[in-house]
């Protein structure tokens, strides 16, 4: 059916149906430009559009904190903070913490050259009210970045989560528990990331445009 | 001062020609006829300190940080009779009556009663005007005839001041210079005509004078020790050793130089209610009320060009108190949609004891809204309105419902010791400035932070955490705080476990066997 309807029109039509994201094409990266460079060359190669999805709801299941799970954003994070979105009249993004379980120690945020002065930390009481904050903040669009700690999310919260992130032009982070890899998710891409002596094993459960696919030592 | 004197003085006339040597006449005479008469009340509160800090009949002091000491300030009748007195280090007077109560000096409170007692002076007349030193002055001319003569008017005023528990010292001149002054010089004057001011003046002491204490040694050194001495000296040597101002004061005072005064307005407040005619639980419907409420601020401010920082509900029950409920937001904000959405967050969770008869909205000190203009789009894209708010906007929001306390931003701070490298700073105010921490190359610091140190288990001296940690790097020494209370001596490490984690582990170099857990490198 969709065929039919692409052939019907010319090819610019064309293109843009192709560039559509919920168009499955294999490997073929179509919108290379559109992703946030992780800052990870391995992992890029893996992602469709070259890097992470703005505007859309990252999981990043761990088994414990602390095994490099932030060490994977930075790079990312830095770069948002940094962008100088001024020129088109809006404040340069803020990077938001919803709900972290220790603290974000801010020199170590500083070397690895995040923008202290865009972060804001919101520490919840509940877990109602964190998903409360963490959708106002996506969809205020204000924020370049969120990222959460949620005791639970089931599956009506991440998909209002994601519509949020699409309506605020944000990219939400939710860190989960491996426990949950086999639940349903709307999120548009799913990492797990396992960490043993021997290195760290980082695993694309789900992407959106992309492919399963499992990579050693990305940090 | 004679036209000779001028004359032999024309020399400094010529070098110093802004200053006012020659004396001013009166008055032009062309102006005379047009220059309504005018007549200043002096409101002087020499014990306002003490009053502000509140009433009571018991002994009490308030004391001032003088060159590091706390000195009394101010006694209280009670405290004076027991001998204490102001000048006083605050141990002596404490010595002498060790019940006294001490008070530490607040402005900010002086301020506050000045303002209130000047919001109710604004009934006597519309020109009441703040000149420093606990000195209200007003301008009584025009209300003479309303208050049933200046007589009237003055006892009102001396009892209402009286009631409100302030001892006031009164004073009527026709200029408020001379007003404060005999106020100040504890004369109970009243002076209607301007050709009575200079006999009246001539005996005050320098006391009166608001000048610096140099000013008025050198001038007792001089033998001069009233206005009358200083009014017979010469003019151009008395304003060049003490400055023209002090002249440009005195010819003020006896109306010889016009004496300009800004009056002051209370800030202006909104409030309204809504009454209904029987209580009412429906929370739709409150809410539909507490709208209509906002937007008459709205109109109210826009009319004004104000906007303010704080609104109040109340919400009125027939039986139990009223409900109060503030809202707060970072910068002064006059849109009823604004505030509207803050209510709606703050309603949800608000618990009303009883169905509401009335609601009142008050608004809190109103602040001239400053616009800021935006700037010009060059690029020409005509991106759609992807900006719903500011982070200000966004940080009252969550403020609103989470806390204002859970809801903040961090800054570093120049210091070597970890846990106190960085703090919390409130979005809600202003901006911060971040310190640069400048660490060595190399030096790494974890990401995640334990709010405290956690004491690690030990097997055979090496430490544990999910299994036998392996140290990477380190030591890296971190020592001293001498100046304060926290200081330390704790070697740090970067240690791996078994699972990979990479942590920041620390041993007191006190206690060579205690390791500690300080964070993840995340």
């Amino acid at each position: 059916m969709l065929g039919v309807y692409a052939m019907q029109r010319d090819s610019t039509s064309l293109d843009k149906l192709l560039e559509n994201p919920r168009v499955w094409r294999g490997h073929n990266p179509v919108h290379a430009s559109t992703g946030l460079a992780s800052g990870y060359e391995a992992l890029d190669r893996h992602l469709p559009g070259g890097g992470w999805p703005r505007c859309a709801l990252t999981e990043i299941l761990i088994e414990q904190y602390g095994i490099g799970e932030l060490r994977l954003l930075m790079p990312a994070l830095a770069q948002l903070s940094a962008e100088d979105s001024s020129a088109d009249f809006l404040e340069p993004g803020w990077i938001a913490w919803v709900a972290p379980p220790f603290q974000p120690y801010p020199p170590a945020l500083q070397q690895w050259g995040v923008d202290l002065s865009r972060m804001l930390i919101v520490r919840p009481k509940n877990d109602s009210e964190m998903l409360w904050s963490a959708e106002q903040a996506l969809a205020s669009g204000t924020c370049a970045a969120v990222l959460l700690w949620p005791e639970a999310l089931d599956d009506q919260a991440g998909r209002r989560l994601q519509l949020a992130a699409e309506k605020g032009g944000s990219w939400a982070i939710a860190f989960r528990p491996a426990a949950v890899r086999n639940e349903a998710s709307a999120a548009a891409l799913r990492i797990e990331l396992q960490s043993s002596a021997a290195g760290t094993r980082l695993s694309i459960l789900k992407s959106r445009g992309g492919r399963p696919a499992v990579l050693h030592d990305v940090l | 001062m004679s036209t000779a004197r001028n004359h032999r003085s024309s020399k400094g006339l010529l070098r110093q020609r802004s200053l006012p040597l020659a004396e001013p006449t009166a008055a032009p005479k062309f102006v005379t006829a047009t220059v309504p008469k005018r007549l200043w009340f002096c409101v002087y509160l020499p014990s306002l300190p003490l009053e502000a800090c509140g009433t009571g009949d018991e002994a009490r002091v308030v004391v001032e940080e003088q060159k590091g000491i706390h000195r009394v300030l101010l006694a209280s009748p009670a405290a004076e009779a027991a001998g204490v007195m102001p000048g006083q280090s605050a141990n002596a007077a404490l010595a002498l009556l060790p019940t006294l109560r001490v008070e530490e000096r607040n402005r900010l409170t002086e301020q506050q009663v000045l303002e209130q007692l000047a919001t109710w002076l604004e009934q006597f007349t519309s020109v009441v005007c703040f000149a420093g030193g606990n000195i209200l002055l007003l301008e009584i001319a025009g209300s003479l005839r309303l208050y049933g003569g200046l007589l009237c008017l003055r006892q009102k005023l001396a009892a209402g001041l009286e009631e409100q528990g302030f001892s006031a010292l009164l004073a009527i001149a026709p200029t408020p210079l001379a007003a404060t002054w005999l106020a100040r010089g504890r004369r109970r004057a009243c002076i209607r005509e301007p050709v009575n001011l200079g006999s009246a003046l001539r005996s005050l002491p320098l006391s009166c004078f608001d000048w610096p204490d140099t000013v008025c040694k050198s001038l007792a050194g001089m033998g001069i020790r009233s206005v009358g001495d200083c009014l017979r000296l010469p003019r151009d040597g008395f304003a060049r050793r003490f400055g023209p101002q002090r002249l440009i004061e005195l010819d003020r005072a006896l109306g010889r130089l016009p004496d300009p005064r800004t009056s002051w307005r209370a800030p202006e407040r909104f409030c309204a209610d809504h009454e209904m005619t029987e209580e009412q639980s429906d929370r739709e419907l409150l809410l539909v009320i507490c709208r209509e409420l906002l937007l008459s601020l709205e109109r109210f401010l826009l009319t004004r060009q104000l906007g303010t920082q704080r609104v109040l509900f109340s919400f009125f029950h027939l039986r139990s108190p009223a409900t109060q409920l503030t809202l707060g937001c970072a910068e002064p904000e006059r849109s009823a949609d604004h505030w509207f959405d803050l209510l709606r967050i703050r309603f949800e969770q608000l618990t009303l004891p009883e169905p509401v008869i009335a609601v009142r909205l008050r608004g809190g000190h109103s602040q001239a809204l400053c616009a800021e203009s935006g700037r010009l789009r060059f690029d020409g894209k005509t991106r759609e309105q992807k900006l719903r708010y500011s982070m200000a906007q966004l940080a009252e929001r969550l403020a609103a419902r989470v806390g204002n306390q859970s809801v903040s931003g961090v800054t570093t701070i120049a210091e070597h010791r970890p846990q106190l490298a960085w703090r919390w700073h409130s979005l809600l105010g202003g901006g911060v400035d971040t310190a640069t921490l400048l660490l060595r190359q190399g030096l790494q610091r974890p990401l995640w932070m334990l709010p405290e140190p956690a004491l690690l288990a030990a097997e055979h001296g090496c430490p544990l955490h999910r299994g036998r940690l392996t140290l990477l790097e380190g030591p890296e020494r971190l020592e001293t705080g001498w100046w304060d209370e926290d200081g330390i001596a704790r070697d740090y490490f970067t240690a791996v476990n078994p699972h990979g984690m990479r942590l920041w582990v620390f041993r007191n170099r006190s206690r060579e066997l205690t390791w500690y857990l300080h964070g993840f490198f995340g």
